[in-house]
């Protein structure tokens, strides 16, 4: 499949380039052989828990962290063996790291003034990043007195003023409320579109990740589960802890049948259920189903699964409703339809469900 | 809010000062100091400038007008200066390692901080003189290894008096820079790092600046203590090195020279409060830019 892109793609996708690297606190492996590349311009969010090696893998391309093994490239540039101030990669941090001692403009100036730059030059470029931020007017504020979202903007304009390659974000919303969090997500997301910038983003947040990304790695011990656009991670999530991690799903254990003409019937706790892929006969998997699939009423043709269960408890949440089933053991199935669709529902009733075969996904248990 | 008004104006509000009930914790504590320290303080002042009932600058006059005691203000400054130095040069380091360092190595390093202070300074400058002595310790050490052929004159010289010094005031420069370098985020290093800062420029534009209260405390305190050192001249170079200290002392005790030793203790004292005074204006300077 490679081989069928242009060449231009492939020259994009390695601007920064991961190359096997491993990398170990103390004799304990936290990473090993990892790769990833970023094209120029995209913008990829490091998705997974805390623990996942995230942090790690975005301060090893910083050069806060030095790798055992493997290299990381940056426009064809080796940077392995670079230190952090030679790299031109900018960092935003987690709780942003302003240099309490200095203004707003000293701040979003250190950069220019470690590298010499003239002070005329740094006076307009201090200027013109921070208008960038919509922070002009707190030039000669100190930083020690600015809310969560002002410092935040200030560090995003301190990063950009140096004009980095490449732009590295340690969870800068986490410390944000919800509403002002989603402002200075899309907020973020335009202007970094807008100056071309190249971003390697890291979150604990699906939601987030699923907003802004041009492409999400999914992350989990140390290892990238799965490296796709947010439309395919969701729907096409390549392991079941992708799954699990990104978004809810109905889950339900059973043993493999068999396989007819590419359709595999799993024999479930709630009936058979039938999904794309191969796996021998006898096998334990696990199937699961996106929540907004389900659909209820009996199954119109044969390129549908059908259930029938009972209900156990519904959840309004204004534009959607979910309904919850029962089902055996460490079984989950939840559906979400429309709430006029389940206005009459009540827990205890059965319920017939359906959703198409093609939507079904399937797992190794 | 407009964006040239804000510009213009650059404001800085600063914190309305009132009068905090805490406030009155201290007064205990200070009607203390009044008595026993302000009032002897006090009256050591009008000895001097009252010599005879009346006002006169005569004794001042006097002790100004004589290069002796120029010399022994010399001596003072000089001792004090190379003492806060040294001090400042050997704990700024040590204060980073403390702040660094984890578990049982800070602990060590924190009680052989502390622990010496609890030992009286007599005893200490004692010690320092077997040390320091022609047949003492150091001497023997740097013979036996063939560092030097001839024993080094040590005790009684400036660089003793220093050296012995600089020991006992440490921990007073390292324990305040210590209390700040513990409060900067490490991961300002990092945010430095990677604008493009390299370790050096690091060092002189965020550590340095972010030390100085600690910087200036440390200084102050040891300053004022190596000005006014008493016991640790006397016992480690004695008449050969006079200083505003053993000066005011041989006044009243040996000399029954009031006048002088009133004098002599109130320059001291003015030294000192103009060195406090200085570090308190360079701090609120520091931490209000």
């Amino acid at each position: 499949m490679a081989a069928a892109l242009p060449l231009e793609s492939t020259r994009r996708d390695g601007y920064l380039a991961v190359q096997g690297v491993t990398k170990r606190f103390r004799g304990v492996t936290v990473m090993e052989n990892l790769d990833l590349a970023v094209g120029q311009g995209e913008f990829v969010s490091l998705l997974g828990p805390s623990g996942c090696g995230k942090t790690t893998l975005l301060r090893l391309i910083a050069g806060l962290l030095r790798a055992e093994a493997g290299r990381i490239l940056l426009d064809g540039q080796d940077l392995t063996r670079l230190p952090a101030h030679r790299r031109r990669v900018g960092v935003v941090f987690q709780n942003y790291a302003l240099f309490p001692h200095l203004t707003v403009a000293g701040n979003v100036a250190f950069g220019l003034r470690a590298r010499k730059t003239p002070e005329a030059e740094i006076r307009d470029t201090v200027r013109r990043n921070l208008s960038l931020v919509h922070m002009e007017s707190f030039h000669d504020r100190s930083v020690l007195a600015l809310s969560g979202g002002q410092q935040q903007r200030v560090a995003v304009a301190r990063a950009l003023a140096v004009r980095p390659r490449l732009l590295l974000l340690d969870e800068p919303f986490s410390a944000l409320d919800r509403k002002l969090r989603e402002t200075m997500q899309m907020e973020l997301r335009g202007l970094l579109r807008e100056l071309d910038i190249t971003a390697v983003f890291v979150t604990h947040d699906q939601d987030e990740a699923l907003i802004m990304s041009d492409r999400i790695a999914v992350m989990n011990d140390g290892r990238i589960e799965q490296f796709a656009d947010p439309t395919s991670i969701y729907t096409r999530p390549a392991s079941a802890f992708v799954l699990d991690f990104v978004g809810t799903a109905s889950r339900l254990a059973g043993t493999a049948r068999g396989v007819e003409e590419g359709v595999l019937t799993v024999d479930t706790g709630a009936g058979p259920v039938r999904a794309r892929g191969g796996f021998l006969p006898g096998r334990g998997v696990r199937v699961a189903v996106r929540p907004e699939a389900l659909l209820l009423g009996p199954a119109p043709d044969a390129a549908h699964n059908e259930l029938r269960l009972r209900l156990r408890d519904r959840v309004f949440l204004g534009s959607r409703l979910v309904l919850y089933f029962h089902a055996g053991g460490e079984d989950a199935v939840l559906a979400e339809v429309a709430p006029a669709r389940g206005a009459g529902l009540q827990p205890g009733d059965e319920v017939t469900l359906h959703w198409p075969v093609t939507d079904t996904l399937v797992f190794p248990a | 809010m407009s964006v040239t008004a804000g510009r213009l104006s650059a404001p800085r509000r600063k914190p309305r000062e009132s009068l905090d009930p805490a406030a009155m914790l201290a007064l205990p504590g200070t009607l203390y100091l009044l008595i026993a320290f302000a009032l002897p303080l006090l009256l050591l002042l009008g000895a001097s400038l009252f010599p005879d009932g009346g006002f006169s600058l005569r004794y001042y006059l006097e002790f100004f007008g004589d290069s002796f005691h120029w010399r022994v203000m010399g001596n003072t400054l000089g001792a004090a200066l190379w003492t806060t130095g040294w001090c400042l040069l050997l704990g700024y380091p040590t204060a980073f390692a403390l702040a660094r360092s984890r578990g049982l190595v800070q602990a060590v390093l924190l009680i052989s901080m502390i622990l010496p202070l609890s030992v009286g300074v007599v005893v200490k400058a004692f010690a320092w003189t077997i040390v320091l002595r022609t047949d003492g310790v150091l001497n023997q050490f740097l013979t036996g290894f063939g560092i030097i052929d001839e024993p080094l004159r040590l005790l009684f010289t400036e660089a003793g008096l220093i050296f012995g010094a600089t020991n006992i005031f440490l921990p007073f420069m390292v324990l305040p820079i210590y209390s700040v370098v513990k409060l900067i985020d490490p991961r300002l290093q990092d945010a430095g790092a990677t604008l493009g800062a390299g370790p050096v420029y690091r060092f002189f534009h965020i550590t340095v600046p972010l030390t100085m209260p600690g910087v200036i405390a440390g200084i102050a305190f040891v300053f004022s203590l190596a000005v006014s050192m008493y016991v640790i001249p006397s016992l480690l170079i004695g008449e050969r090195f006079p200083t505003l200290s053993t000066l005011t002392a041989r006044s009243y005790l040996y000399l029954r020279n009031q006048a002088l030793g009133s004098t002599s203790a109130s320059v001291l004292l003015m030294i000192a409060v103009a060195v406090v005074l200085a570090s308190s204006v360079l701090t609120r300077r520091w931490s209000h830019r």
